[in-house]
């Protein structure tokens, strides 16, 4: 029985007036990126709480990426600064608790960075990959 | 409308005919999709003008990416099938929508306005006639706007930082300053182009960035001029934290290096030694000109320029130019940055408003209502649409099978294939399924949100549906357009993307906006020029204002100058701006007096204003702020301690009174920077050195023997004034450079006559100066702000001015609604600047005053009173500041009408006792459930 | 005990207090009491529980403090109720004018099982201060692993949870009338053990807001090192934004502002 090719499943919260927007532009360029990614669009990175992130890697994403404003320019003005915040603060709890170091990953990307959306994507993607499945995916109860 | 050209005008302010020329492009906009596709297919390459050049584009293009309208157009000038009788075409034949049309001609048309606002900006100053610096010859030689491509993620090399010539990193790059500018030799521009030093610190700093290695920046310069807010730390940081090099020379030459594509510059330091430094890369800091065009255009409608070929305007009415109903705003009125531009926008748009403020809304249509249908007790009845885009989507994406799945997902009641969703036939297609299938929410899987949402919300609406009972799947911009190559994995994101926007619009109910009333009336706090200027510009747009003055008279610190830079008389136009004042039946000056308390919100204020022993209660729907500035009173330079030493206003006023202390003087002598660009006050208080200049200019001509000394650190008559500056050193005023290390040394002898000693910064040794009369230029600070700060929630920059919401793009806003400020309290500036700034936050109350009614609510974020601990988690995350705290109940609330929609409460409390509508928690969570749900059952698998 | 029984009889008496919230022996066990002015014979009877025998004062002082919000209450505080009422000050949950403490220094030993880093109060009416823990050799150890066998460590742990909410219902800190792990979209329902997401929540709301008071541990009956975790989170905040949770200088809870201005890096790929 020959096996699938494992196929990473990847979870983007993008916030609407900076990353989404940069996403629509590597469209718009026709920059080309794996198709791994479901993106969940929301108003601001600050929208996105720990608790959506830990829930998209208990059901079983292999990766979360979050896409917000860089600092500064937030189109709330200052919703980043907790966005940083938080998931900074996750990514190391997490890998306290044995999760693999890289799968949440924050990055700041512009309306205007549709190559750097694209690039992103592709690098996180291939990472993502070769880390393979999610531990928690594949054993969510070890012995 | 564009592109097009204003050919003619005629009639007089509040009844313009103008003629507008709208030039061909070529393409149907109507029909045009922005698919792309003519561009892709078209064979002719032409340098791309936005790129500076530095990058092709095809005679079908797209002007940049964020174009608006974003429509493409043909170049006729390089387009085959107009240069070779009509051959290629490849544009018509691909474009789906058959938007391309030949046979397009040129349409004048007459159009009827009651005001016109000129923003037609400048032309970067081309170097080519700067033959030493060889900048047509050697392409490592470049201009700072090719730079500003170069850098950018989306120019012409990506942001990667490379140089022309072999694509190389540089390492070592040097900016030279003022080319194009304060230069009467390559170039007839004698003033300053204001920008310059700003944009070419910036641009080491981003380079220094962008490069792996240490990179050196060495920035070549006459005077830094660093004046507006903020900038001078921002100048400090790169020179002392980053390490950039600012080398004060004037370059004359720049020569290639055989055998390589180095450039060579030879220079004299400060010291008088001859260096040769060899840079990878040049950047020549171009500045600003007038473009031939828009001299013509001034021309045409009858516009008057001054000798710089700006539009020539006054300094007490800085948006108006010389045809009454025409304003000018922007680098055409004069060399300006972005915030200043900001505020030249808002200040016109005020100009015009009072003008035309009896004909609001006249030409206004009203938008029909529509009957909105109680959906809250029905199941959801999902309609899904699923777009073909042409082939932009069905190209990669199976469409037919995505209509397919959506009829399997749960609550989805019809589903349907369209070519384009987004055309107008759809529309009414989409209003008639909701009809015939009674359905109560809708999903279009097509393009972006960002484009045609609204458009789709609008359909729903007038189908009766609350509009936002919609939601959008992106299959095309982050669908068939990045994953071309993998039609099926592309089709089956796009099952995926689909099945989580049912699932979330499932969820989610009808949400409601109120409407909030608005008090149609204004408060100003300051009756200085700015607080004048600001309360007659809502008074003249027929709102009533109240304007409170601490002291007993208006006019503020204006009452203490003599003349503006360009010999405008200052009294008279005070004095006449307080008699419009105070005989305008809409304004209630409050003389005396103080605000003592403020609550409320945006459209909702009420202020009490205290005022000789009396409270009162004035509602308001904006307040503006404008509490002026003062002068810092030195305790250096023997100021207070000699009756020869004066600060500026009080040399002013000894040249009004005609003091022989000044009338009689011998000898002048100014110091600059006193008390500004110090560690304490780390900023320029940006008038001084003009005003200095100006009244070193009236000593002259009361004797022009007079010796007259300036004695600076960077001499900033910024913009047009450097035409003063020009003109004093004609008239033998004598500048001497000084350093903050070795300031000036003032000493009195027994007679209490002066002594300057200063080191010379040419000859190198100190110089002793007798002045007879010597003026501080001291900085200028804000007092008393803090107790406003607090009332109105506003806040305040580490120097203690008024922080605006943003330093570039929202110059006289705050983040907290309703509220704007204008003149010093904001910065230091001159009258000019603040007639504009003060006009541009009456622009911006105005917004809210005019309407009836604020519109609130929608996307906000509500608070679950039954389920809030008071932990206040939320209060202080909320960047607007909407969140209050009731004591008393130990609740936090959500103020609607403030809330922005961010739903940084929402991630915020731990309880999740916070919703933001439209993106509960619930509704995360079903997107991120749905998202995966393929994986629910290997997970169960692999649990065992 | 002298000493603390003698300041106890005299806040009761000065009628400064409404009541002191310490322990008393009740049929050989120690229990949480509130001695009142009405019976001040009891207060001979007032005894420091030993440290396997501690309840959360703390949140039975909140209890009190809803049903007689304008009294003042004495509470018995070692180092770290002490340090769980700044916290709830902070949170708005007790207002410090209406709480005085009655200090109890821990014992070496009991410092040791707590790899306490401030086993006394600011007030000391029992007890000597005995020599704090600086670092958790619990949490270094884990630390020092790599990621596959904390993986394996912390999976096990979890999952022998039986989702009995004793952590949260001692913990002196969670006072949220509706608890993000009792929301059946965040968490899902009817199955023991729950998803790890459970565990991972609670660290969560920990961070900056945990006493270190050992309850959660102590109460677990699964055994769950869920004090290392929320130690971890701890020391994640105050390394990454300098915030000593349970002190009064430390300012407000990072989780509570945004800033003025934001410096953290994002962190590469």
């Amino acid at each position: 029985m020959a096996e699938k090719e494992y196929e990473p499943k990847i979870i983007g919260f993008f916030c609407n007036w900076c990353t989404y927007a940069g996403a629509d532009l590597a469209g718009v360029s026709r920059l080309q990126y794996p198709p791994n990614i479901r993106v969940i669009r929301v108003m601001c990175s600050g929208t996105v709480s720990p608790h959506h992130v830990l829930r998209a890697f208990q059901k079983g994403a292999d990766g979360v990426l979050i896409g917000g404003c860089h600092i500064g320019d937030c189109h709330y003005l200052k919703g980043n600064y907790m966005t940083i915040k938080r998931m900074t603060f996750l990514q190391d709890l997490l890998k306290f608790t044995g999760f693999e170091d890289g799968r949440l990953h924050l990055e700041w990307i512009s309306a205007a960075e549709g190559p750097k959306f694209a690039q992103v994507v592709r690098e996180f993607t291939e990472k993502i990959k070769k880390l393979g499945p999610s531990r928690l995916k594949l054993a969510p109860k070890a012995a | 409308m564009a592109p097009a050209e204003v050919v003619g005008i005629s009639g007089e302010p509040g009844n313009f005919s103008v003629k507008v020329r709208q030039k061909a492009r070529y393409i149907d906009m109507a029909k045009c999709i922005s698919c792309g596709l003519c561009a892709e297919k078209c064979p002719k390459k032409v340098p791309d003008e936005y790129n500076m050049g530095l990058a092709k584009r095809k005679s079908a293009y797209l002007s940049y990416a964020q174009a608006v309208p974003p429509k493409y157009a043909i170049d006729k000038d390089t387009c085959i099938y107009f240069k070779k009788g009509g051959k290629c075409k490849a544009c018509e034949k691909f474009c789906p929508t058959g938007a391309v049309d030949f046979d397009q001609q040129d349409v004048d048309r007459d159009i009827n306005v009651g005001a016109v606002i000129l923003a037609a900006g400048f032309q970067p100053y081309d170097p080519s006639r700067y033959s030493a610096y060889n900048y047509t010859k050697l392409p490592n030689v470049i201009t700072g706007m090719e730079f500003e491509r170069i850098l950018a993620a989306a120019g012409p090399f990506s942001g990667h930082m490379v140089r022309p010539s072999d694509h190389k990193e540089p390492t070592k790059i040097a900016w030279l300053q003022c080319v194009g500018s304060r230069d009467v030799n390559h170039c007839d521009h004698s003033y300053c182009s204001a920008v310059c030093c700003m944009y070419a610190i910036k641009e080491a700093i981003i380079a220094k960035e962008h490069s792996k290695v240490p990179l050196d920046a060495a920035i070549f310069f006459m005077d830094m001029r660093t004046h507006g807010k903020e900038f001078e730390k921002y100048y400090w940081r790169a020179r002392d934290e980053q390490g950039v090099r600012f080398i004060r020379s004037r370059v004359h030459t720049i020569d290639p290096v055989p055998g390589s594509d180095d450039v060579n510059i030879r220079y004299l330091d400060e010291h008088g030694n001859l260096k040769d430094e060899i840079f990878e890369l040049v950047i020549l800091s171009v500045g600003m000109e007038v473009a031939p065009e828009v001299m013509a255009l001034g021309k045409t409608l009858g516009v008057g320029l001054n000798s710089d070929q700006f539009a020539d305007t006054s300094s007490f009415t800085p948006v108006s130019t010389s045809r009454p109903g025409v304003f000018v705003c922007g680098a055409f009125q004069g060399p300006k940055d972005i915030p200043q531009s900001v505020m030249e926008a808002s200040a016109a748009a005020s100009a015009a408003s009072e003008m035309l403020s009896a004909a609001r809304y006249s030409l206004a249509k009203k938008k029909p209502v529509f009957a909105e249908r109680d959906v809250a007790a029905e199941e959801p009845r999902i309609g899904v649409f699923v777009c073909h885009c042409g082939v932009n989507i069905a190209s990669v994406v199976d469409v037919e099978a995505v209509r397919d799945y959506a009829q399997t997902l749960p609550h989805v009641a019809f589903v349907e294939n369209s070519l384009f969703a987004c055309s107008q036939d759809t529309q009414g297609l989409i209003k008639e399924r909701i009809k015939e299938h009674n359905l109560n929410r809708v999903v279009v899987a097509s393009c972006t949100p960002r484009t045609h949402e609204p458009t789709f919300q609008e359909t729903i609406t007038e189908a009766g549906l609350n509009k936002y009972l919609f939601q959008m799947a992106n299959i095309r911009d982050q669908g068939s357009w990045v994953h071309q190559n993998e039609p099926a994995a592309a089709t089956h994101r796009a099952k995926d993307q689909v099945r989580m926007a049912v699932a979330a619009v499932g969820l989610q109910p009808p949400l409601q906006e109120f409407d909030l009333p608005v008090t149609k009336a204004g408060l100003v706090i300051g009756g200085g020029v700015a607080g004048m200027e600001a309360a007659l510009g809502l008074a003249n747009q027929g709102y009533d204002v109240a304007l409170v003055e601490k002291k007993d008279f208006l006019g503020g610190h204006a009452r203490k100058l003599n003349h503006t830079w360009n010999g405008e008389a200052v009294q008279p136009y005070v004095d006449d701006l307080v008699q419009r004042v105070t005989a305008h039946p809409k304004v209630q000056v409050h003389l005396n007096a103080a605000i003592t308390g403020v609550t409320g919100f945006v459209g909702n204020f009420v202020s009490t204003i205290a005022s000789e022993g009396r409270e009162t209660e004035v509602p308001h729907g904006a307040a503006i702020i404008a509490i002026g500035g003062h002068s810092f009173k030195p305790t250096e330079y023997l100021y207070k301690e000699n009756p020869r030493v004066l600060l500026s206003l009080e040399m002013d006023q000894a040249l009004r009174e005609k003091n022989p202390l000044v009338t009689g003087a011998n000898s002048a002598v100014f110091i600059q920077c006193v008390g500004s660009r110090e560690p304490e006050r780390p900023y320029c208080s940006r008038v001084c050195c003009t005003h200095s200049v100006e009244n070193a200019l009236r000593l002259k001509e009361i004797n022009p023997d007079m010796d007259v000394y300036v004695l600076y650190r960077d001499l900033r008559t910024y913009g047009l004034r450097e035409n003063i500056y020009k003109e004093a050193r004609e008239k033998g005023v004598i500048f001497i450079r000084y350093d903050l290390e070795n300031k000036p040394k003032v000493k009195q002898a027994a007679d209490g006559s002066l002594t300057v000693t200063v080191i010379d910064h040419i000859l190198g040794i100190p110089v002793h100066l007798n002045p007879d009369v010597l003026t501080l230029a001291s900085a200028i600070i804000v007092k008393e702000q803090e107790k406003l700060a607090q009332l109105f929630k506003v806040p305040l920059n580490n120097d203690g001015f008024f922080l605006e919401a943003h330093m570039k793009l929202r110059p006289v806003d705050f983040a907290t609604d309703g509220v704007f400020v204008a003149g010093l309290a904001h910065y230091p500036k001159p009258m000019d600047e603040a007639i504009a700034q003060a006009k541009a936050a009456a622009a911006r109350a105005a917004l809210i005053l005019a309407l009836d009614v604020i519109r609130a609510g929608g996307v906000v974020a509500q608070v679950d009173p039954a389920a809030c601990s008071g932990c206040q988690a939320c209060v202080g995350v909320c960047p607007f500041g909407a969140i209050g705290f009731k004591e008393d109940e130990k609740l936090a609330e959500v103020n609607q009408a403030l809330c922005k929609g961010c739903g940084t409460c929402a991630a915020n409390c731990p309880s999740e006792c916070i919703t933001l509508f439209g993106f509960s928690h619930k509704q995360l969570y079903t997107q991120v459930d749905e998202a995966l749900a393929e994986l629910e059952a290997e997970m169960e698998e692999a649990a065992g | 005990m002298d000493r603390l029984r003698e300041k106890v009889r005299n806040l009761l008496k000065d009628g400064k207090v409404a009541g002191y919230l310490g322990y008393i022996m009740k049929d050989g066990h120690p229990l949480p009491h509130l001695f009142t002015p009405a019976r001040p014979e009891e207060v001979g009877q007032a005894i420091v529980a030993p440290g396997d025998a501690r309840y959360p004062l703390d949140k039975l002082l909140q209890q009190l403090a809803k049903g007689y919000p304008d009294a003042t209450f004495a509470v018995q505080v070692r180092g770290c109720d002490e340090r769980g009422l700044n916290e709830l000050y902070k949170w708005g949950q007790l207002d410090p004018e209406k709480v005085v403490l009655v200090g109890v220094a821990c014992p070496q030993d009991q410092a040791d099982y707590c790899e306490c880093p401030g086993p006394w109060p600011s007030v000391i009416d029992s007890g000597n201060k005995c020599k704090p823990v600086l670092r958790s050799q619990r949490v270094d150890r884990i630390d020092a692993l790599a990621g596959e066998a904390a993986f394996q460590e912390w999976m096990s742990a979890f999952n022998k949870c039986v989702k009995c909410y004793g952590c949260r219902d001692i913990c002196p800190m969670c006072f949220c009338k509706e608890c993000a792990l009792e929301h059946p979209d965040l968490m899902s329902t009817g199955k023991v053990p729950p998803d790890s997401i459970f565990q991972l929540v609670r660290a969560l709301h920990m961070a900056g807001r945990c006493i270190d008071c050992g309850l959660c541990e102590e109460n677990c009956p699964a055994d769950i090192p869920l004090r290392v975790l929320y130690k971890k989170g701890n020391a994640l905040v105050k390394e990454m934004f300098d915030y000593d949770t349970g002190s009064l200088t430390t300012g407000l809870s990072p989780w509570k502002f945004l800033g003025d201005e934001s410096t953290m890096e994002t962190k590469p790929m």
